[in-house]
């Protein structure tokens, strides 16, 4: 017991936990005492008791979890134990429940995590879409129902899709760049283990009394300053949840500038690698702005300053402003790995270089530099100032021009290729291609102010929202899957299944978000659990669909889960992709490489004669002729 | 440089008990590109923050500011703005110190900011204390701690560091060469940082 | 390289589809009834708009779907395919193009918003009140009378919303008009709308609002001048003081939005 004490691990860290909380009650107690304040303060909003072990509970969690013995050990200038990589790899399934330097299993853990959290949040989607089956109240009343879509949307989005394609990028970034591990694999692990911390704040926070935050994910001022004490989970989720997530882009963008392979150039990196280094700058610059505004609500609600509160001189609108000055770009954060994932599976399975290598890499900048300056057409009905509504439309139309690039460049990827379609990877590839086009192409309408206004708020946004994030993200996160499988688990999926889940998918995304545009533009608005008759016909349709959806994705965990433990084992490059990390084994080594690979080419020679991407150890003795890094016209 | 690099990696025949030495693809080295990328997001931080700023200022557009009962200590912050100022100077004067393997300036230089950088943020404390109006006195009030605050906050933070950094100092750690007094640099780097932001900070918040 | 693709059968198949595919669209009523004058206008923008999607997306289905059919691998082939890079003329083009697109739908949205939002010298003002969960409404040229959960306006004339919130954010829809615009707490937003069609409709509140919010709702009667006038005579309620008072304060951070969005 002693002994389980004094090492990190779950022990240690419930132990921490109790620790840090029980401190974060008494200083309550104490500071509150010696200002004259009553000691507990429970109206809806404060709870200060409650709130600051919020936060100081699960960095006990991590202290004790072994999260910063290392750095505490060095801060303390005690001798330095010489690295013996205990924390490194997993031998065994125990391995991935423990503080882990490895960038493999942290990715792993990454993945499998986020996943748990998209089944939970897809299974309140089942609730909300059981309630809105018919007019009238079903299941839930009309708190619970907000409850559930708030938390609904902040679970897919802060818990699974920002972070999954972290965890799949920590998997093979380093890998496809040559780099034995990430420039920082303890504030890695740490990244990581904030996380499921984050994900059970927002869960839990349907134990708080009032119940779950219910001012839907963007929780708008001063509905949100008024509102009971679960909104303060959320408030705090959100802090951990983007710490983590600045942690890792600034992991990614380091690794990524000073851990590069001899000769990996800028112009050499896979496209994967050039997604996450424009989404790392992203999640850089914008995130603290998320981080600020839920602060200041946070402080409204339980230090009662008036940022957002219009009698003590605060201004309302303003929290949009610095809340969508990260939402918006933050969609991109959800999109733009994404793009790097389709970028490496349709070339390898269409077997071609991609099209326009440089304009693909230099249209995610775009995007970057561009979506900074489009966050007020979240608000044109906001009631914000009138003139900043035109620059805005002009700026939100123009990112069409960027992501079309990337559109077109992969269809002209295609042509003259050989196109595979026998994996589940590319089906979902080319199936984004077409619902991303379609989200996009409503993304577009909004953007124009006439129409924006009509729609603002309706479910046609709701729509837009599942065509992009759904038909988008997560089909990108399904070809991912799909694609980084064999790699990640050394073994191959049942491409049936595969078949199965993703005609269900593409068949459900249809029926589900399709019919929504309508009832939207006709006149249903969102984020209501009840709606005028004429409506019922159709939302009884949607939520048919919906449940197909549902269940399919039933069929994805079943594949994944068995095939891990059984599937037929995949050889080091199933795909006969170019990249790294399919020239090492499945999966890789411990520590990757033995050597660093000397990259000496493009990452997409596909069909060149006598390219060659990288040399491994152990190929290295054969003189490699420089190859151009050949873009251009052909 | 890149040749240079394959012939260190290249005992192939040896047992390999660690991950090889990653390539260096860049001159700035990890830490130092990590502070900086991590101060950039910082500033964001405090971006959103000036944001609020601007809307309580500019956009709500009180009468006047600070609003009419409240005043702001500008001249007691001043000295404390000098006193933060010259903590940068004698941070400095540790790092160049031990560029020199000079340890006894080393230690003074750090032991002499730690005790700059916490008179600031006792004086500050203090002012806090008399300052005779609160975070719930209208949006003023709001942005006036939020600012100070989050700064403050920063002040601390920097403190943390330094004191790791004074620590190892005292028991014998960093030398000369480039990379064995990163552990003085990159803190130090932080340092500048929060300096750099009170300026801003007192200026938009008492001077302007 | 294009040259060894059918161009010119492309381009035909795709603009087939985008006919097909706006021969069906078009003549739907996507947004339902119109019931303002800048209903049809922004129903227009909605069609044009739905053509030049229907192009895009139609020109995306038939390169993808000709690459499916023609380069679709043959069984046992494990060769790769040519090593074409790029082709700056087409890079161009397809940077061009859309840029074109967009820019001309948002040249004709700002016109159209310009449109919507002229005001006219003879425009009637009321007062829209909103809190959790209900609607108020007073007229200030009809000697300050005050309805609840009923908004009365006449045909054919302009009015000037004048929006108020009491507690949190809410929302000003009635979508046969076409209108939308938040009541925020603390400032007075401005809707500008000009009835042309009598009738009932329902006012929607479109931001959340808390656990009321979905039934948030109102009854909009436009009527014929004269029905308007008695209405309002026959309204025995002002709008109380303490209402009154607190909308003095609000700042006008939005005025009319007109000229801001337009010329
Ligand atoms: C992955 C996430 C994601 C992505 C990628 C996008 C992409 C875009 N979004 Fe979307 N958006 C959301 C997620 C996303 N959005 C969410 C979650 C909300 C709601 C938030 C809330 O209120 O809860 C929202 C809301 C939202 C609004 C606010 C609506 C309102 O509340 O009133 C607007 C308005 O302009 C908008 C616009 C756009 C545009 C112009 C794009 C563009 O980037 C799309 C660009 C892509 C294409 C256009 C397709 C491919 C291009 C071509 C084939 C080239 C040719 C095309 C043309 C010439 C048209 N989005
Ligand atoms: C990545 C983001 C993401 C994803 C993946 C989803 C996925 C889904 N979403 Fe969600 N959604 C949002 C982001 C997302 N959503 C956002 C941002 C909002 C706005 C919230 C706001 O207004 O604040 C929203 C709001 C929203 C609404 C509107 C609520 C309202 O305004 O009143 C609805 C309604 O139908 C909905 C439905 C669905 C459905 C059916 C799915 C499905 O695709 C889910 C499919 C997955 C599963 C079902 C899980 C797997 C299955 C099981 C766990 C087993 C159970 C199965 C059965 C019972 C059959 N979502
Ligand atoms: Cu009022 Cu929603
Ligand atoms: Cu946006």
């Amino acid at each position: 017991m002693v002994a389980a004490i004094k090492q990190p691990g779950w022990i240690r860290g419930a132990l921490g936990a109790l620790l840090a909380a029980a401190f974060g009650v008494g200083l309550v107690v104490i500071l509150r005492d010696i200002s004259g304040l009553p000691i507990w303060q429970t109206e809806q909003t404060g709870y200060p008791h409650v709130v600051v072990p919020l936060i100081t509970a699960p960095l006990g969690f991590l202290a004790g979890f072994g999260c910063f013995d290392y750095w505490l050990r060095w801060a303390a200038g005690m001798p330095t134990i010489p690295e013996d990589h205990s924390q490194h790899g997993a031998k065994s399934w125990k391995d991935y429940f423990r503080f882990n330097t490895d960038h493999k299993v942290i990715g792993i853990q990454y993945v499998v995590t986020t996943f748990c959290f998209f089944f939970i949040g897809g299974l309140m989607a089942m609730m909300i879409r059981a309630e809105l089956a018919q007019p009238g109240a079903q299941i839930v009343e009309a708190s619970t129902f907000n409850g559930l879509f708030s938390t609904h949307a902040v679970l897919m989005i802060f818990v699974f899709v920002i972070p999954v394609f972290a965890g799949l990028a920590n998997y093979v970034l380093p890998l496809m760049i040559g780099a034995p591990d990430m420039a920082f694999p303890r504030l890695n692990a740490l990244s990581f283990w904030m996380l499921p911390l984050a994900g059970l704040m927002f869960i839990g926070s349907f134990l708080a009394p009032g119940g779950a935050f219910d001012a839907g994910w963007t929780g708008y001022a001063p509905l949100s300053t008024g509102a009971p004490l679960g909104q303060s989970f959320f408030n705090l989720g959100v802090q951990f949840a983007g710490a983590s997530s600045i942690a890792t882009a600034l992991n990614f963008l380091v690794t990524i500038i000073t851990m590069r392979a001899p000769g990996m150039t800028f112009w050499r990196m896979p496209l994967l690698v050039w997604a996450n280094l424009s989404t790392s700058l992203l999640v850089v610059a914008a995130t603290p702005f998320i981080a600020g505004a839920q602060f200041m609500v946070l402080f409204d609600r339980v230090l009662g300053t008036q940022f957002f509160q219009f009698a003590g001189g605060g201004d309302v609108i303003s929290y949009q402003h610095i809340f969508w000055f990260y939402s918006h770009p933050a969609v991109y954060i959800m999109m733009l790995p994404g793009f790097g994932i389709i970028s490496e599976v349709i070339s390898t399975h269409a077997r071609k270089p991609i099209f326009g290598y440089r304009l693909m890499a230099l249209a995610l900048i775009g995007i970057v530099v561009l979506s900074y300056t489009v966050w007020a057409h979240h608000m044109f009905v906001a009631g914000m100032s009138s003139w900043l509504r035109v620059p805005m439309m002009f700026t939100t139309l123009l990112i069409a021009v960027p992501t079309g690039i990337k559109i077109f460049s992969w269809l002209g990827t295609l042509y003259f290729g050989k196109i595979h379609t026998y994996s589940t990877a590319m089906l979902f590839a080319l199936a984004f291609i077409v619902t991303f086009t379609i989200g996009g192409i409503s993304g577009v309408m909004l953007g124009m102010v006439p129409i924006d206004i009509h729609v603002s708020d309706t479910y046609f946004i709701v729509a837009h929202i599942h065509f992009v994030l759904f038909g988008g993200s997560v089909f990108t996160i399904f070809a991912g899957v799909y694609h980084w499988f064999p790699k990640m688990t050394g073994r191959m999926y049942d491409e049936k299944l595969g078949r199965v889940h993703f005609w269900g998918t593409l068949l459900g995304t249809w029926g589900t978000f399709i019919p929504m545009h309508w009832v939207g533009m006709d006149g249903m608005p969102r984020r209501v659990s009840d709606y005028a008759v004429q409506f019922g016909d159709w939302n009884l349709l949607i939520s048919c669909f919906a449940f197909i959806l549902g269940a399919c994705q039933l069929v994805f965990l079943y594949n994944m889960i068995v095939s891990w433990r059984f599937g037929p084992r995949a050889g080091g490059n199933p795909w006969r992709a170019n990249s790294i990390e399919w020239q090492v084994s499945s999966p890789p080594p411990i520590f990757n490489f033995d050597e660093i690979p000397r990259v000496v080419g493009g990452p997409y020679e596909y069909g060149v004669p006598g390219a060659k991407h990288a040399i491994m150890s152990g190929e290295g003795a054969e003189v490699s002729q420089p190859q151009p890094t050949t873009v251009g016209s052909s | 440089m890149e040749s240079a690099t394959v012939a260190m990696g290249g005992h192939a025949h040896e047992e390999h008990h660690g991950p090889p030495e990653a390539h260096q693809s860049s001159r700035i080295d990890r830490q130092t590109l990590g502070i900086f990328l991590f101060i950039v997001s910082e500033i964001m931080l405090f971006g959103a923050f000036f944001a609020s700023y601007f809307f309580l200022r500019v956009v709500v557009d009180p009468p006047t500011w600070p609003p009419e009962p409240f005043e702001l200590p500008v001249a007691i912050a001043g000295v404390n703005t000098a006193i933060l100022v010259s903590s940068s100077f004698t941070i400095h004067y540790a790092l160049e110190s031990i560029r020199r393997n000079n340890r006894t300036g080393l230690k003074l230089g750090l032991v002499l900011t730690w005790l700059l950088g916490a008179t600031f943020l006792f004086i500050q404390i203090n002012e806090y204390v008399n300052i005779g109006f609160s975070a719930r006195d209208l949006g003023f009030g709001s942005i006036f701690y939020g600012l100070t605050g989050l700064h403050g906050a920063h002040v601390f933070i920097g403190l943390l560091l330094l004191s790791f950094a004074t620590i190892r100092a005292f028991r014998g750690h960093f030398g000369p060469e480039e990379k064995d007094h990163l552990g003085v640099e990159v803190p130090g780097i932080y340092w500048h940082f929060v300096d750099v932001m009170w300026i801003i900070v007192y200026t938009a918040v008492y001077i302007l | 390289m294009i040259g060894r693709l059918p161009i010119a059968k492309m381009f035909a198949a795709t603009i087939l589809l985008t006919v097909v595919i706006s021969a069906v669209m078009v003549p739907i009523n996507w947004d339902g009834e119109q019931a303002s004058t800048a209903a049809p206008k922004i129903d227009t923008l909605l069609d044009v708009m739905i053509v030049l999607s229907a192009f895009v997306f139609s020109l995306v289905m038939v390169m993808l779907f000709y690459a499916l059919w023609k380069f679709k691998v043959k069984p046992g082939d494990e060769t790769d395919g040519e090593p074409i890079h790029g082709n700056t003329r087409l890079e161009v083009a397809w940077t061009l193009i859309p840029t074109v697109i967009v820019l001309f739908g948002a040249g004709y949205s700002w016109a159209v918003l310009s449109d919507i939002e002229k005001t006219d010298e003879n425009r009637l003002t009321v007062d829209v009140f909103s809190q959790q969960f209900a609607w108020s409404f007073g007229y200030p040229e009809q000697g300050n009378a005050w309805s609840e959960g009923e908004l009365h306006v006449p045909v054919d004339r302009q009015v000037e919303f004048k929006l108020h919130a009491q507690d949190v954010l809410h929302s000003f829809w009635v979508p046969e008009w076409r209108i939308k615009m938040d009541n925020v707490p603390g400032i007075t937003t401005t809707a500008i709308v000009t009835p042309d069609k009598v009738g009932t409709y329902q006012l929607i509140c479109t931001e959340l609002c808390g656990f009321g919010h979905a039934t948030m709702r109102a009854t909009v009667v436009v009527e014929p001048p004269a029905e308007f006038r008695e209405w309002t005579a026959a309204q025995k309620l002002t709008v109380p003081a303490p209402l009154m008072e607190s909308i003095k304060q609000d700042s006008e951070v939005n005025p009319i939005p007109v000229g801001s969005g337009g010329a």
